[in-house]
């Protein structure tokens, strides 16, 4: 019977306590492991794609189109609203561009001067782009206009961040 | 440009193409009609914020002008000149003043620059959407009274 049972007293409460020890060292670490690369585990904090319209709706014209997205500023959590500049082009590919005006980020109207029509028009100090969002010289603005990341999906256009060119 | 400090960073660059100053008037009492005050403190305060997202390149909104309720017109008249002195004496061509306060409508005539005076709309009960919708449609005419006024003297 010994002989058969090969666990003695000593192995077997061996045995029990550092199974329970170690549940028990797993239970403190694993929080403060967690805690510890939370960063990592973190969702990516890059801006999701927000639905703005419909693929069907987009003209040759732009279109204002607005949306919100959520915006957390320091501690503070907000819903912005943000717009976009929405067209085809001539090769019927979509475009959408940020308003914001590359020089000191006024928001830029299409076509609104009557001077100049068919042109994205700033009204803080004049700076004008052309339709495909390039800046046109002798203006202020220095640089294009932002284009938003986007996809389609179900018919559905998707914008994400506005990035420079 | 709002009144912190990484948009006076480029406000005190950029300062030859800020010539626009945009001050909300909001008055501040405890006693009688406290959300009403309040309410239209708040309305104005966001029309200004939303003010500045659509034009932040040219016009730098300060702290809002507060004052008592109770504060005689004449004194606020006086304390709102020095203001007009000070942002005038640095650079500034245009001023305008942001109110839903009645009371201003009568001291128009006293004010050296433009006011612009809009009857308060409570935003508490509307729903998001509806909102934005309103707080949109009323800062596109108060653009179109500061780009007219641009476009008179262009710069």
């Amino acid at each position: 019977m010994a002989k058969k049972n090969e666990v003695t007293r000593r192995q077997f409460l061996n045995y029990t306590l550092t199974g329970v020890g170690g549940f028990m060292a797993a239970g403190m670490l694993m929080p403060m492991v967690r805690f510890a690369i939370d960063p990592v585990l973190k969702e990516g904090t890059e801006q999701e794609m927000v639905p703005v319209m419909d693929v069907s709706e987009i003209t040759k014209e732009p279109q204002r189109k607005k949306f919100k997205v959520d915006q957390v500023d320091g501690w503070y959590e907000s819903e912005v609203e943000q717009s976009a500049w929405v067209y085809k082009d001539e090769k019927d590919e979509i475009v959408a561009l940020s308003p914001v005006c590359k020089h000191l980020g006024c928001t830029v109207d299409w076509s609104s001067n009557a001077a100049y029509p068919d042109q994205f028009y700033c009204p803080c100090h004049g700076g004008r782009y052309t339709k495909d969002g390039v800046n046109v010289p002798g203006t202020p603005p220095l640089a294009p206009l932002d284009v938003y990341k986007m996809k389609v999906e179900k018919g559905k256009l998707y914008l994400g961040k506005p990035e420079p060119r | 440009m709002k009144w912190i400090a990484s948009d006076i960073e480029t406000y005190a660059k950029e300062k030859e193409y800020v010539d626009t100053i945009v001050v909300p008037l909001i008055p501040f009492g405890l006693e009688n009609n406290l959300k009403g005050t309040v309410s239209a403190g708040e309305y104005i305060s966001i029309i200004s914020h939303e003010l500045e997202r659509q034009l932040r390149g040219r016009l730098l909104l300060l702290p809002p002008f507060t004052y008592l309720n109770s504060e005689p017109m004449e004194e606020k008249v006086k304390r709102l000149a020095e203001w007009h002195n000070e942002v005038i004496g640095n650079g500034a061509s245009y001023v305008v003043y942001l109110t839903s306060d009645v009371e201003w409508k009568n001291a128009e005539d006293r004010l050296e620059d433009t006011l612009v005076w809009l009857p308060s709309i409570p935003l508490e009960h509307m729903d998001n959407e509806y909102k934005m919708e309103t707080v949109s449609t009323q800062v596109k005419q108060v653009l179109q009274i500061v780009t007219k006024k641009w476009q008179n003297s262009p710069k």
